[in-house]
């Protein structure tokens, strides 16, 4: 994922290009967002990491189910992707965990963060993995893989390290963003992998566009929503 | 990045308990109205200089609270003065000299009675600077963002260990009296966090830091052992509760010959603090400084003066003579008193010092006054 040219030019443009494209308009839109913008500027607050841990906490705990039910959903002729889906959720599935650490050693109470419920955002991009992981053999997944997975491995850390700067956090205040960045890049170097297998047709490379624009949105909407 | 955080001190508390009581008071509480006793009294009075003490004791020397009571009614006054609740604490430090009862640790019993949720906790044991042990574990395991909030304690109640039934037929000689006529009761506590408090200035903790001597130093205030060395069979563990008794190892003692040897250590602790660059002569504005009593007030003074010509008694603060010697909780009732009478300004910096005579350990902190953070920008919660 390199540079992106533009696709007016060049109706032939391969998977890598067309996902670039996305990405490009995600940050765009994330430099959007009221929180990270505040973030950006150094006029974040402390409620304001708080919340968006206690946001994040409600949607990664369905990680693991979504990324198991797909597992579910690939036949024989897809086993590597189901192997690959079954390895992700297994490590995923602990992760709302550190999120909730993180929650705590900055003074949250883990009571009110496990009652708590999804934003706008996150009910959408919750229930549309859900929805999509029901299909059968939904290869378009590897587009939402490629957008959560990439905002791990190449903005958590840089947020982490930013909210550490602004807020003075220790390192066992930011476990979950900085651990993404590692995380986040064997996932991200495994999703390269499978799509440059060539187990990918025009078709499903479509499907995996399609759907890292929709869960790009939703994200964004996810970060947009904070409380609400 | 640093990766850690910074700890704040933002609540200060303390308790004195019953009314105060001057140097006539103290015959009623403690006894010992005999003429050789009265006379020894009337000259370790004069030495330490401290005009009036409190004593959870009543009018008749009677006990009216716990050591953990002490604790706890210091632990709410600080929260209070932070405006959080015991459930909000991820941590308690606690230090005392002796705790009510010798199982289980005095922090058991000091959350046990303050209450809150799960939390941390750790028992300080040994005498003045266990204060600022306490004080540094809480500090590092803020920095090391484990806990966002603790709160440390420390706590003495020596006083009923120090009426006249405790002497009656014990050799005493200047060793118990030296003591007898110094420590009274009181609690100090202080909150610690990672963030600043929201809207008033607090005190940042810029380090801590306690060593002992006692590789070359013989023990010099003690109980529960006779002479000045551990021995195998001679403590007061070791045969009956009776024998010990008799023995008085049951008295608090002190070596006062060692004094002056303590003060000069002291001296040289806080040389090499400035040799090494973590006082900055030319940067230190406040000294909050314990010591027993206030022979060793001029010698401690002047000494610090020598490094730092600015020093005069305004930026110095003890409150020894009106508070007393209250051990490990010294340090924390004098900071703050010397916190609330509004003598510290942003950007000033305070050395806490705490000489620890048990067998030579010396504990310093040095704290930066910091204001309120800016208030929070416009425009917060667009979302909402």
């Amino acid at each position: 994922m390199t540079t992106t040219e533009s696709t007016a030019t060049a109706p032939a443009d391969t998977l890598f290009e067309r996902l670039a494209e996305v990405w490009a308009e995600l940050e765009e839109r994330l430099a959007q967002v009221p929180v990270l913008a505040r973030l950006a500027e150094g006029t974040v607050t402390l409620d304001d990491y708080k919340r968006l841990l206690f946001n994040l906490r409600q949607q990664v705990v369905d990680g693991s189910p979504w990324i198991s039910r797909a597992a579910s959903s690939f036949d024989i002729d897809h086993f590597e992707l189901r192997s690959a889906a079954i390895r992700h959720a297994e490590e995923e599935h602990r992760d709302y965990l550190m999120i909730e650490r993180d929650y705590v050693a900055i003074g949250g109470s883990l009571d009110e963060l496990r009652a708590g419920r999804k934003n706008l955002g996150s009910e959408a991009l919750s229930g549309y993995m859900f929805h999509y992981a029901d299909r059968p053999n939904p290869v378009g997944l590897l587009g939402a893989m490629f957008i959560i997975e990439g905002l791990g491995a190449q903005r958590a850390a840089g947020w982490a390290a930013r909210f550490q700067e602004v807020l003075g956090l220790a390192d066992n205040q930011v476990h979950f963003m900085t651990y993404h960045q590692q995380a986040d890049s064997e996932h991200t170097g495994n999703l390269e992998a499978i799509l440059t297998s060539g187990i990918i047709d025009d078709a499903g490379a479509d499907e995996i566009v399609r759907c890292a624009q929709v869960v790009a949105r939703l994200y964004a909407l996810q970060l947009e929503e904070l409380d609400r | 990045m640093g990766g850690t955080a910074t700890a704040y001190l933002t609540g200060f508390g303390r308790y004195l308990p019953g009314d105060p009581v001057d140097n006539d008071g103290i015959v009623a509480r403690l006894g010992g109205d005999d003429p050789v006793t009265e006379r020894i009294r009337r000259r370790i009075l004069d030495q330490n200089g401290i005009r009036q003490r409190h004593y959870a004791l009543d009018e008749h020397g009677e006990p009216t609270e716990l050591n953990e009571e002490l604790a706890v009614k210091a632990l709410r006054a600080a929260l209070d003065d932070r405006g959080i609740d015991a459930s909000e604490l991820r941590m308690l430090a606690c230090a005392t000299t002796m705790g009510d009862m010798l199982v289980p640790g005095f922090a058991s019993m000091v959350h046990g009675r303050l209450g809150g949720g799960p939390m941390q906790l750790l028992s300080a044991s040994g005498v003045c600077a266990s204060s600022l042990a306490a004080l540094d574990a809480a500090v590092s395991k803020i920095r090391l963002g484990d806990h966002p909030r603790a709160a440390v304690v420390g706590s003495e109640l020596p006083s009923r260990s120090l009426r006249q039934r405790r002497y009656e037929g014990i050799r005493a000689g200047m060793d118990a009296h030296f003591l007898r006529w110094m420590l009274s009761d009181g609690a100090g506590a202080v909150v610690v966090e990672f963030q600043p408090h929201p809207d008033r200035p607090s005190l940042r903790v810029d380090w801590v830091r306690q060593v002992s001597l006692a590789h070359e130093h013989e023990v010099c205030m003690r109980a529960g052992m006779t002479g000045e060395e551990a021995a195998v069979g001679g403590t007061w563990q070791d045969g009956s509760i009776a024998e010990a008794d008799a023995a008085g190892m049951f008295l608090l003692r002190q070596d006062v010959g060692m004094l002056d040897d303590l003060a000069r250590a002291g001296i040289r602790q806080f040389e090499e603090l400035v040799d090494i660059g973590l006082v900055d002569v030319r940067h230190l504005d406040h000294v909050v400084c314990h010591y027993s009593t206030n022979a060793f007030r001029d010698v401690a003074f002047e000494a610090l003066r020598r490094r730092i010509p600015t020093l005069d008694t305004e930026r110095w603060f003890s409150n020894l003579e009106t508070r007393g010697n209250t051990g490990s909780a010294s340090i924390f009732i004098a900071l703050e008193e010397a916190w609330r009478s509004g003598r510290f300004s942003p950007g000033e910096t305070v050395l806490l010092a705490v000489p620890e005579s048990g067998r030579f350990s010396f504990a310093f902190a040095h704290l930066t006054v910091v204001a309120p953070p800016d208030p929070e920008p416009a425009g917060q919660g667009a979302s909402t």
